[in-house]
């Protein structure tokens, strides 16, 4: 049976969360898969709370708009607010299980006790560790990807590369292999030759 | 087959207007098309081709018009409020029979309305935007693929056709990025553009028209001495008012656009067996599409008629669809456009249930699955 996954990257504009969901995009390219990816262009791409979504199919995607996500990225309180605890169908979603959400644990304020959060200290990790916070949209992608349990990591990576600026290439490649191995540590072991994630797939 | 690439659909509108020979663009950057501009701003100055950013879309119109008289492959691209600023010139090209082709991202209107928001509103400003029976052309790409593929077909019927050929898509198309092979097109493709048989002579008439009633206008600094005309003209190309000059010309002019009809053919999803048929257009399709896939799993026999060219309408394909369904659904985000003239094709002959949605969002395929069986309801309820 063929399936589906819907990425929603969420943020404040201008956290290079755009860059982040053509990143996951390509790598869905690159791995054969059909990938719809919309984007708002309005004056939250510029400050608000903003969102850009992939959709990545094995199968045609006649319709690209994601209705409620499998994974929710977000990495800014105010687009959490918008795009989760607003919205009845993803906190349902939380809920059983069908979405999982991955959050920034310094940027954004999640209600304890909320299901399917995992937490993680993209920015921070970023600032502190690769000394650079413009970098944590790629930790993200390194988890995110991770967590979607489809694509080789090294396919991911070359993603990652492809559409870095020249100056920021190894620096985001980095961050990348970072975020990566931050979502493995909350993964469950998979049986040998596989890989594992943590993200329910939907029917295409 | 070619790799892949990941690009917005205004980039493989450009992509698209590179591969078919554009060599002129003038135009005004207006969200959300800008990136059209942006694009080609890039790609065409070191190609010996021109780019210009015009004052406003009425000079952007005027420039495009006269590189195409001069020869060249031309274009412009918009939105809504550019569209209707290029009118004018739009009906001065469909007389004077000079190809060109504009890109119009719709986004809500009226006025500048929402600027980054996707609409179908221009529908019928395509139509009749411009004053006077002017015959026209337009396309709407469902895909960001198809953005490539149309924008190429459009610029071979405009120069077959010597008329200006519209792409109509919307804001989401316009932004999404998807997969797209960009394959290089065939001469076929291409299409070559109607000129002179002969050379210039005192008697030449550059506006008599080939077996195809396309008329043969030389290029301009081709050795040809010719005028060219807003008013009603004759073969020669000077100002006429012979009423039966300008009646015939007038229908020339309408039954010269009819090859688009078979060219730029419909996509019929799951319509074989349909009692009930969607139409839609553009990113509506999109999500019709999966409205229909909804509705079959529940036994509904639904289909869908997505079509590619909105004028001139597909009135055959559109009349005998709308004869054998029992339900006819018109789903786009305007006030009500396609579907009147649907309406008007389908003579009472089926139920028809328009879903009509502006404001600034996508119809989602839930609620016109939702809409589909509330009609079928009230349908059954009927007395």
């Amino acid at each position: 049976m063929s399936w589906r996954l819907d990425v929603r990257c969420a943020g404040s504009g201008g956290q290079g969360l755009a860059l982040a969901a053509v990143v996951l995009a390509e790598a869905g390219l690159a791995a054969g898969c059909e990938v719809a990816l919309t984007q708002e262009y309005g004056p939250e791409a510029r400050g608000g709370a903003s969102r850009a979504d992939v959709a990545i199919s094995d199968a045609v995607i006649a319709n690209p708009q994601c209705g409620v996500p499998s994974i929710l990225l977000a990495l800014h309180d105010k687009a959490w607010r918008r795009f989760a605890t607003a919205v009845p169908a993803v906190v349902a979603s939380l809920q059983s299980g069908s979405t999982v959400a991955v959050v920034d644990r310094d940027l954004v304020v999640v209600e304890p006790g909320t299901p399917g959060v995992l937490a993680l200290a993209f920015e921070a990790i970023a600032r502190d560790e690769l000394r650079a916070k413009v970098v944590a949209n790629m930790l993200a992608v390194g988890a995110v990807s991770r967590l979607m349990g489809r694509f080789d990591g090294a396919l991911v990576e070359s993603a990652v590369a492809k559409r870095s600026p020249s100056a920021f290439r190894q620096l985001n490649v980095t961050a990348f292999r970072r975020g990566w191995a931050m979502a493995g540590e909350h993964l469950p072991p998979a049986p040998t030759g596989e890989v594992s994630g943590l993200v329910s797939a939907s029917r295409a | 087959m070619s790799e892949r690439q990941l690009i917005q659909g205004n980039e493989a509108c450009a992509r698209g207007a590179l591969a078919a020979g554009c060599s002129f663009f003038a135009g005004y950057p207006i969200s959300p098309s800008s990136e059209i501009a942006e694009q080609l701003a890039r790609e065409l100055p070191g190609r010996g081709a021109v780019f210009i950013q015009m004052e406003d879309e009425i000079a952007s119109m005027g420039a495009v018009l006269g590189a195409s008289l001069g020869g060249r492959r031309a274009m412009t691209a918009t939105s809504g409020p550019g569209f209707t600023l290029m009118q004018e010139h739009l009906g001065y090209a469909s007389l004077a029979e000079i190809p060109c082709v504009v890109i119009d991202v719709m986004r809500g209107g009226p006025s500048t309305g929402l600027p980054t928001s996707p609409a179908q509103g221009d529908v019928m400003q395509a139509r009749w935007g411009s004053h006077g029976d002017r015959a026209t052309i337009a396309l709407a790409p469902g895909s960001v693929q198809e953005v490539y593929s149309l924008t190429i077909e459009a610029f071979r019927l405009a120069e077959a056709l010597r008329t200006p050929v519209v792409v109509l898509y919307d804001e989401v198309i316009g932004h999404m990025r998807e997969g797209v092979e960009l394959h290089r097109p065939t001469k076929r493709q291409l299409g070559r553009r109607s000129g002179p048989k002969a050379a210039f002579s005192p008697d030449f008439l550059p506006y008599a028209p080939d077996e195809n009633g396309v008329a043969m206008v030389p290029d301009f600094g081709c050795g040809y001495r010719f005028h060219v005309t807003g008013l009603m003209h004759d073969e020669r190309g000077y100002p006429t008012s012979d009423h039966h000059k300008v009646a015939q010309l007038l229908e020339r002019l309408e039954r010269k656009v009819e090859p688009a009809v078979a060219a730029v053919s419909p996509e019929r999803y799951r319509l074989e067996d349909a009692n009930v048929v969607l139409v839609a257009y553009g990113i509506v399709a999109r999500t019709a599409r999966a409205a229909v896939d909804l509705l079959r799993e529940e036994g509904v026999r639904a289909g869908l008629f997505r079509t590619r060219l909105l004028w001139p309408i597909p009135d055959a394909a559109l009349s005998a669809l709308c004869r054998s369904a029992d339900l006819v659904v018109v789903a786009e985000m305007n006030r009500g456009q396609w579907s009147l003239e649907v309406e008007r094709l389908a003579g009472g002959s089926s139920l028809l249930a328009p879903y009509l949605k502006a404001g600034g969002s996508v119809i989602t395929a839930a609620e016109l699955a939702e809409h589909v069986r509330q009609s079928m309801r009230e349908a059954v309820a009927a007395p």
